[in-house]
């Protein structure tokens, strides 16, 4: 076999999550952000080693640590910079820029603009929680006029950057936005975004609990967001709400939210077209319904690095490979002569800095909304405990068990799933009802031959059983495990849940609730 | 409004009911593994003329496919389960939630008046509505349970 036929080992997400400790508040969306970019990369099928993540400064900017890839946490502003210089330099990177709607429009907002302009292939996310968080809540350039910040007592005064705009002007290639609070949609633009060649800008709206609590509201709500949001598909008509009756028409350049049901057919919504500048621009200024999707994917503009190359071996051909030191020495060349040191400078200061002035200040602090009170299930979600679900005990077979056993004792003790040991009794793998609908059933033909180990699904997520409820159905919403094996310390199974104990534990739980 | 309340007020087709795939009357079992597959090992459901006859799960290929191969050119009808209980696009998410965990049901195809096919109730619609419901809880959580910060400034 030559090596280039080796083919890439198939990558999962858990390659991706690095050993470091995440550092965000509890309950921050770039949880939520980081865990489905882990989710996503795999997909792409690139190797770790040809992708990088560069951020700037700020909370989104602790990304890098965080990604088991190659990564470069840089100066506040510059990722674009260092972006683009890598990816003149090695053309072959999966390039992603993590930024903030600080380190990106205020402190780097010139960088961010020429990066986006010169369609250097690059996809960059944006964080937008409209705070500064990492410095403790003073207003950022996305902050709504009036928000009362640590920074804005009184209010804010100026008037907010819309990202997406900004981009669309800056003459982005493809232009995005999401929310973290809804995974699936996320994942679908961070897709798209990464299989755009050319500068991919994507905005993704992010909760900042501790400092922005309530910018989100009706957006990042399972129960209002579909009433709130209108989801852009290419070629579509703009259907959105709920129960999909409601749309978008133009009435000259304003977009006006229509009824489906008084005489007004989707034949009269405008049908979103992704190639269209103009359209991007009248969306980009919409408010409600907030759209997210792809405003604008351009496909026909050659990258940076393309031209540049293209431009270097023009050159080449014409005159040759060029020397530097040469044309360092070519011509105007003089010499610095040290001057004699002056007389030091003497600075005179004077004057007191008031002790109490911070005190002072951070009492006439006056915040806009509290965050919603938690109700006693969100609490019993992240306190009560995997073990409160009543585990099953596990159901373990040996892995040299044939399949024909394996099935057989499944369906005695009435159960979707055993856990594979190895001699040690050390957790191995999984063997699950879906493992034989999709590698046994007409598949494997002589099922007494055939080992569990072959079709098991190796080193499997394995819990203790002091996880909590919320982090059981975090594993199970995000990647869509059906059952989580409980093993101790040593990797022995203790016990098995499934989708079904979670339901019926909660079940439980809000049966207790009050109907009124 | 109480958790209880909001499931009773949802209805289940403003919940992610795409978990099937649709497979034809008289369709070999072997070719209905294949569509099972194809749609990621969802669960069948099996129609005639566009009505809804049948379901055919994971736990019917374990039961009555798995052990017997012999079962595999037969046709789906002699090992699907008959006509399955179904509910309507406006019943509330809280009722098919007791139905399945009462009766111990893990799908529960969702049919419109007309008879038309519009999805398949699941555990995992639910999981799905529980994790978009409380994001700060449930979705953004460290990937590893042992980094998670137990402190609001985090970093401990």
């Amino acid at each position: 076999m030559t090596i280039d036929t080796i083919p890439l080992p198939q990558l999962t997400r858990q390659d991706f999550m690095s050993d470091q400790t995440v550092r965000w508040c509890p309950g921050c969306g770039d949880y939520a952000i980081l865990a489905t970019v882990q989710k996503v990369l795999p997909e792409l099928g690139i190797p770790r080693e040809n992708i990088v993540f560069i951020s700037g400064i700020g909370c989104s900017s602790r990304f890098p640590y965080y990604m088991n890839t190659y990564g470069i946490h840089s100066i506040h502003g510059r990722a674009p910079t260092l972006a683009t210089g890598l990816a003149i330099a090695n053309p072959d990177l999966s390039i992603w820029v993590i930024t903030g709607d600080g380190d990106g429009l205020s402190i780097g907002g010139n960088h961010l603009l020429h990066a986006l302009r010169r369609n250097v292939n690059l996809n960059i996310i944006l964080f937008n929680n409209r705070i500064y968080g990492l410095t403790k809540g003073q207003y950022s350039p996305t902050s709504r006029v009036g928000a009362k910040t640590k920074s804005s007592p009184m209010g804010t005064i100026e008037h907010p950057i819309n990202p997406i705009g900004l981009a669309l002007a800056a003459e982005a290639s493809f232009v995005a936005r999401s929310i973290d609070a809804h995974t699936q949609h996320l994942g679908e633009v961070l897709l798209q975004a990464a299989n755009h060649v050319g500068s991919s800008f994507v905005e993704v709206y992010q909760n900042c609990v501790i400092f922005n609590p309530n910018e989100w509201v009706g957006l990042d709500d399972r129960r209002t967001r579909d009433d709130n949001i209108l989801y852009l598909e290419h070629g579509k008509p703009m259907v959105f709400g709920k129960n999909h009756d409601r749309g978008i028409r133009l009435n000259g350049f304003t977009p006006e939210v229509v009824d489906l049901s008084d005489g007004v057919t989707e034949t009269d919504l405008v049908i979103h077209d992704a190639e269209s500048t103009e359209l991007g621009y009248i969306l980009s200024n919409m408010e409600y319904p907030t759209p997210m999707g792809v405003f604008r994917r351009m496909t026909d503009r050659p990258t940076y690095t393309d031209g540049l190359m293209g431009q270097i071996a023009e050159a080449q051909t014409k005159r040759g490979v060029g020397n530097l030191d040469e044309l360092y020495r070519a011509a105007d060349l003089w010499t610095v002569v040290p001057k004699e040191q002056d007389e030091p400078i003497e600075s005179h200061i004077s004057g007191r800095m008031a002790d109490e002035l911070d005190d002072e200040y951070v009492d006439r602090l006056a915040f806009g909304e509290e965050p919603a009170a938690t109700t006693d299930l969100q609490e019993r979600l992240a306190e009560e405990t995997v073990e409160a679900l009543a585990a099953h005990a596990p159901v373990e077979v040996d892995v040299h068990t044939s399949l024909a056993k394996a099935i057989r004792q499944m369906n005695t003790h009435n159960i979707g799933c055993v856990m594979v040991t190895d001699e040690n009794d050390h957790l191995i793998g999984i063997f699950t009802e879906r493992d034989v609908v999709m590698r046994v059933a007409g598949l494997a033909d002589d099922l007494a031959a055939a080992t569990v180990g072959q079709y098991m699904t190796p080193d499997p997520v394995a819990v203790r059983a002091d996880l909590p409820i919320a982090h059981a159905l975090h594993l199970m919403s995000l990647y869509g495990f059906r059952h989580l094996p409980l093993v101790d310390d040593d990797n022995r199974p203790t016990g098995i849940i499934s989708f079904r104990d979670v339901v019926r534990h909660l079940h439980g739980v809000v049966k207790g609730t009050p109907a009124d | 409004m109480t958790l209880r309340q909001e499931l009773e007020t949802e209805q289940v087709r403003h919940m992610d009911l795409q978990g099937y795939c649709l497979v034809e009357s008289e369709t070999s079992v072997r070719e209905t593994l294949a569509h099972m597959r194809g749609a990621g090992g969802r669960t069948a459901l099996i129609t005639r003329d566009g009505e809804l006859i049948g379901i055919f799960t994971e736990r019917d290929v374990m039961r009555r496919v798995a052990g017997t191969p012999e079962m595999l050119d037969g046709p789906i009808d002699a090992v699907m389960t008959p006509r399955p209980i179904t509910i309507l696009p406006d019943t509330s998410a809280a009722d098919a939630l007791w139905l399945m965990d009462d009766h111990h049901f893990r799908n529960l195809p969702v049919i419109d008046r007309q008879g038309n096919i519009l999805g398949d109730m699941t555990h995992a619609a639910i999981i799905q509505y529980l994790a978009a419901r409380f994001p700060v809880e449930v979705l953004n959580r460290s990937a590893r349970p042992d980094q998670y910060p137990s402190k609001p400034e985090g970093g401990d």
